[in-house]
């Protein structure tokens, strides 16, 4: 339990990572990049793909992200910037936690529920916070095929009512929605980003770094077809599919008889999101035990801390998530960028210190 | 520590203040050369016709030495032992083992003719099986380690008897096959039973609760069986058994949550038909826990769950239901309980009539009468059919299946996933002897998915399971 495998490492990247992009993101592209939502997607992906390497490449150095900083700049820089790896963390978190809370109210639900709805997630997020962030790779076992089992149910029940056609002549939304599109991505591709806390916690082994690469992008394909598949079936009303997921089964000609089938579906992929969606906080958590030491009881009153935080802010959030939204993907999304792609790619360009004995 | 002296009065009366109770006596003889004897036994349970035969025959014409060896050879007993702590031979009366003293005596000598009630070897309820042996556990530990010792005949099992239990004194008898069980297990097992400081163990469930590295969870962390084909295959599969005296039950570690999902008749029937009826029990047991929960989420808080016309019938059997949902579920899941409870307690023959009156009566009239929905009583119904399923779990799926009703009828079905993700995590994280509760599964381990909820023909399980690291990996050549 102490370390995460080589296998679970890549069930990660495979399944779970994926997972974070088929709610919100679909239509966001869609809205932007039309037609063409799957460049933009493809960009992110190949970018996300690259800053993998690098920190898988990283890997090799046998030490935690941590140890990695330290090592490189000195151990008071290395908590500084911990520290505001963690609160980038921080902010990381919020997007995927107003996508699920919104999630949860408007296809959970009927009728708009008190915020009671929701709030037992923040209870999740305090026990998952206690847990040592190692233990999750056996999570990953389980998570993945449910992913996979999510989406391919998902994409079945939804190929049939998909026209590809939707999505020619390629290239109508031109080089502003190209752009566009890719901008307001950047927001969830944060894969990288949570791949480096997780330094420290698995071996580096013989040709790694290809396979967990190639096992990313193995996920993005699936993920782009679903895009492909989405847009086929709503066309210009794309934009107003929230969520993307629990959208396009719904035409399937079965559920008129058997009722909507694809919930067991939803279900898994909403199982697993809940994970996906309390990750950052874990990690940002696990960053800060890691630098200033993990005394007992601190883990679950740290967990609790950030909970606490977070219930706060999806509170005063609740009815701004658009607002929200425009500013995590418009005016701040410049910081994904920064922290997923430059700091794997600063982290292994930077010359290692000589060791202390 | 207080021993025997060779004055056979004053051990008599040392071992009686010691022994105070109406039902411990005394015989005293005297052997043909006049040498003067007693035997101090525990009336109730020590084999007089034994004692008298073994004992008080054999030794009217001893003309030995009084020395503890001379005495024991003159018996015609195959169990015997010298012994000169006076406590110790306290403890072996009570246990029925009576103990025979004598003058001039070096030490005094006990006599295995302990009395035995063992009920007769049966086929165990808990664990019927159409195919396959249908010899069960009883509670005397002697035949239970016989029925085990018939099955392997080898001279790497081992059974180590050890006591747990300041008051009960109870026989706890650790199994394993040499060179095949982990070492590590054995000595932890043995380990943990040494640390136990309780009284009395009536039963071997009390050991679960030592033997569990969580042991105030809902999670099952030691495997039982009543079924001595199924302790020996767990036994040659690496793992260590405990056998307990005056319990049916065996227990055995490290124990995985997969293993409750297996039947000894999976090994005696094809493949295939295993396959398909471990997937069932794992269907079962997902209906037995989510259906009820999710029948109560979907009329609260989402409707579009059902398809339009069962819909229909469903609005229009709760119609003049006064409960709320998630209250009427809560009823009748109640009364299934407690029916449930109150069936397996009584006698055979009331317990048809209540059968009777749980089904007709309750049910029928509760229905007519407008309490309860006939869509409750059908989704609780089924989900107690699919509880029995997988019987070795009954007592924490019935508690989820409970939290799980709960939730949904508080929080809906985003509750019971989140439900889910917390049950998921806490298996995951569970780990006892070293072994992960989850595995094959969580980690992952390849080679063993092939004898898990899937199985392969007998000749693909050439190794032993990997999760348990035996040193002594292949079982097929």
């Amino acid at each position: 339990m102490n370390r995460i495998s080589k296998r679970q490492l890549l069930f990660f990247l495979a399944c779970v990572a994926p997972v974070g992009k088929l709610a919100l993101l679909p239509a966001r592209l869609a809205d932007k990049a039309g037609g063409d939502l799957l460049f933009p997607a493809l960009l992110q992906f190949l970018l996300q793909a690259g800053a993998i390497f690098c920190v898988l490449l990283l890997a090799k150095r046998g030490m935690s992200f941590f140890e990695l900083l330290k090592n490189t700049f000195g151990k008071v820089a290395a908590c500084v910037l911990i520290t505001v790896y963690a609160l980038f963390l921080l902010f990381a978190a919020l997007l995927p936690l107003l996508e699920q809370k919104l999630l949860v109210q408007t296809v959970f639900y009927d009728t708009l529920p008190s915020l009671v709805a929701f709030s037992p997630f923040f209870l999740f997020a305090v026990y998952l916070v206690s847990k040592p962030l190692a233990s999750f790779g056996r999570m990953w076992d389980i998570l993945a095929p449910l992913a996979a089992f999510g989406l391919a149910g998902i994409l079945v029940l939804s190929v049939g009512s998909a026209d590809f056609s939707a999505l020619a002549p390629v290239g109508a939304a031109g080089g502003k929605g190209f752009f566009e599109g890719t901008m307001s991505a950047f927001a969830w591709f944060c894969d990288a980003a949570l791949l480096l806390p997780l330094l420290g916690k698995f071996r580096y082994e013989k040709g790694l770094a290809w396979k967990g690469t190639l096992a990313y992008l193995g996920g993005g394909a699936a993920v782009l077809f679903f895009y492909a598949v989405f847009y086929g079936i709503f066309r210009e009303i794309a934009p107003a599919q929230l969520f993307a997921f629990t959208a396009t089964s719904k035409y399937f000609s079965g559920v008129s008889t058997l009722g909507r089938i694809d919930y067991l579906f939803i279900f898994a992929l909403s199982l697993v999101m809940s994970f996906w969606a309390a990750l950052p906080l874990q990690e940002a958590a696990d960053c800060v035990l890691e630098a200033y030491g993990r005394p007992r009881g601190l883990p679950t009153l740290l967990g609790v801390g950030l909970s606490a935080l977070y219930f706060v802010l999806s509170v005063v959030l609740d009815f701004r998530f658009t607002e929200a939204l425009d500013v995590i993907t418009g005016e701040l999304v410049w910081i994904f960028p920064v922290f997923c792609l430059l700091v794997p790619l600063l982290l292994l360009l930077t010359r290692r210190r000589r060791r202390e004995h | 520590m207080k021993t025997v002296s060779g004055d056979l009065e004053k051990t008599k009366d040392a071992l009686k203040k010691l022994l105070p109770a109406d039902d411990i006596l005394s015989f005293d003889f005297r052997s043909g050369s006049g040498m003067r004897f007693c035997v101090l036994f525990a009336d109730p349970i020590t084999d007089k016709d034994l004692l008298g035969e073994q004992v008080i025959r054999a030794l009217k014409s001893y003309a030995g030495a009084p020395k503890a060896e001379e005495v024991s050879a003159a018996l015609t007993s195959p169990e015997t032992k010298t012994e000169k702590s006076l406590d110790a031979l306290a403890r072996e009366v009570l246990i029925g083992n009576p103990v025979l003293l004598f003058s001039g005596m070096d030490g005094a000598v006990i006599v295995g003719t302990k009395k035995i009630f063992p009920r007769a070897v049966t086929e165990p309820p808990t664990d019927v099986a159409l195919k396959g042996p249908r010899e069960g556990f009883i509670e005397d530990f002697k035949v239970n380690t016989s029925l085990v010792r018939r099955r392997l005949k080898t001279g790497e099992l081992r059974m180590e008897t050890t006591e747990v239990g300041r008051r009960s004194n109870t026989v706890v008898v650790v199994c394993y096959l040499a060179g095949t069980a982990r070492q590590e297990v054995v000595e932890e097992v043995k380990q943990k039973l040494k640390d136990i400081d309780i009284d009395v163990i009536p039963d071997s469930s009390y050991l679960t609760h030592f033997l569990s590295s969580r042991p105030y969870s809902l999670v099952k962390q030691v495997g039982t069986t009543e079924k001595p084909d199924i302790f020996c295959a767990k036994l040659a599969e690496g793992r260590v058994g405990l056998i307990v005296d005056g319990s049916p039950i065996a227990l055995t570690v490290p124990y995985l949550l997969v293993e409750d999902f297996q039947s000894s008749e999976d090994y005696f029937v094809p493949s295939y038909r295993a396959t398909f009826t471990r997937l069932l029990r794992l269907l079962a047991l997902i209906v037995a826990i989510y259906l009820p929960a999710f029948y109560v989420a979907a009329q609260l808080f989402r409707l579009q769950l059902f398809p339009i016309k069962l819909l229909l019938t469903i609005a229009g059997s709760i119609r003049d239901i006064p409960f709320s949902p998630s209250l009427e579920m809560l009823l009748v899941l109640l009364v299934l309980e407690v029916l449930n409870e109150a069936s397996i307690r009584m006698p055979k023959y009331v317990g048809m009539a209540l059968s009777v009156v749980g089904a007709l009566v309750l049910g029928e009239t509760a229905v007519s009468a407008g309490f309860v929905s006939t869509p409750a009583i059908i989704m609780i119904a089924f989900s107690g059919i699919g509880l029995y399923a997988v019987p070795n779990l009954i007592e924490q799926t019935s508690v989820v299946r409970l939290v799980m009703l709960l939730v949904a009828g508080s929080v809906g079905t985003y509750g019971i996933i989140l439900a889910t993700a917390f049950m998921l995590l806490y298996l995951v994280t569970t780990e006892n002897f070293q072994t992960p509760l989850l595995a094959p599964f969580s980690p992952v381990v390849g080679k063993d998915l092939r004898d898990s909820l899937i199985k392969y023909n007998l000749g693909s399980l050439k190794t032993r399971p990997k999760t348990l690291h035996s040193p002594n990996k292949r079982r097929l050549a």
